[in-house]
């Protein structure tokens, strides 16, 4: 039987940290005020902390100059529930 | 510790200072008769009146030393990069709100319960003035446990 997708957990994984590099190593300070997010925030995300909206997601896609999926991606894992 | 994790500490202890006030003004000399409920809620409205002055004092005081402990930090810094950081400090984004929004929402259920146990106390027959502090406690309690989950999020992630 397949599995629904509330069965399985999507982690949300992302390329921040190298992105800045490439950046001329942007700082996230710099990266937070292009944004439209605090610091504390960026850091939250380079830690996979915490899950951006998707407006911030695209915000933060756009002052990369890339698409949204090169900077985030998503990692399915099945739940074991017998476990 | 970021900045509203240190805000809500501020904020935390000086409600806490607050409550500690007010518990021992209840248990005093000066303190109403218990059963004078007219006294003890001009009480409680001077220690709010009271209570939202301290707080908007001790806020403006908590912002400045945060500038001052970020330029103390930064001392390599100009004063526009020093304003920068402050300013970024302080900006409320998503994370923010949402943090925001779970605490809010576990110190309403408290101050629900609280609302509860107190009806809950007057039906037993116990005074209007106990179950006034009761739905003190709570809202202090509540106050609490949103303060505590506040800085957990933000520190431990949401």
């Amino acid at each position: 039987m397949s599995k629904k997708p509330a069965d399985k957990k999507i982690i949300i994984t992302n390329k921040i940290r190298t992105l800045r590099f490439f950046a001329n190593e942007m700082t996230q300070l710099e990266l937070a005020e292009k944004a439209g997010a605090s610091r504390q925030t960026i850091m939250a995300l380079e830690a996979y902390k915490y899950t951006p909206s998707l407006e911030l997601a695209f915000r933060i896609a756009d002052v990369f100059g890339v698409p949204i999926g090169e900077v985030f991606e998503y990692i399915k894992k099945e739940e074991n529930k017998n476990a | 510790m970021s900045y509203n994790s240190k805000k809500t500490v501020v904020s935390m202890a000086t409600g806490i200072l607050l409550a500690v006030i007010y518990i021992i003004y209840a248990l005093g000399d000066r303190a109403p008769a218990p059963d004078d409920v007219k006294a003890w809620a001009v009480a409680m409205l001077i220690f709010i009146g009271i209570g939202v002055t301290a707080m908007i004092v001790i806020m403006v005081l908590f912002h400045i030393a945060f500038a001052i402990g970020i330029a103390v930090k930064e001392n390599d810094c100009d004063d526009k990069e020093v304003e920068r950081i402050v300013k970024s400090s302080m900006v409320e984004d998503e994370r923010d709100k949402l943090i925001e929004r779970k605490s809010t929402h576990i110190e309403h259920t408290f101050v629900g319960m609280g609302l509860i146990a107190a009806l809950i106390a007057l039906a037993c027959a116990m005074s209007i003035v106990a179950a006034v502090h009761i739905m003190l406690g709570a809202t202090i309690g509540g106050m609490l446990i949103g303060g505590c989950q506040n800085i957990y999020y933000h520190e431990r992630g949401v």
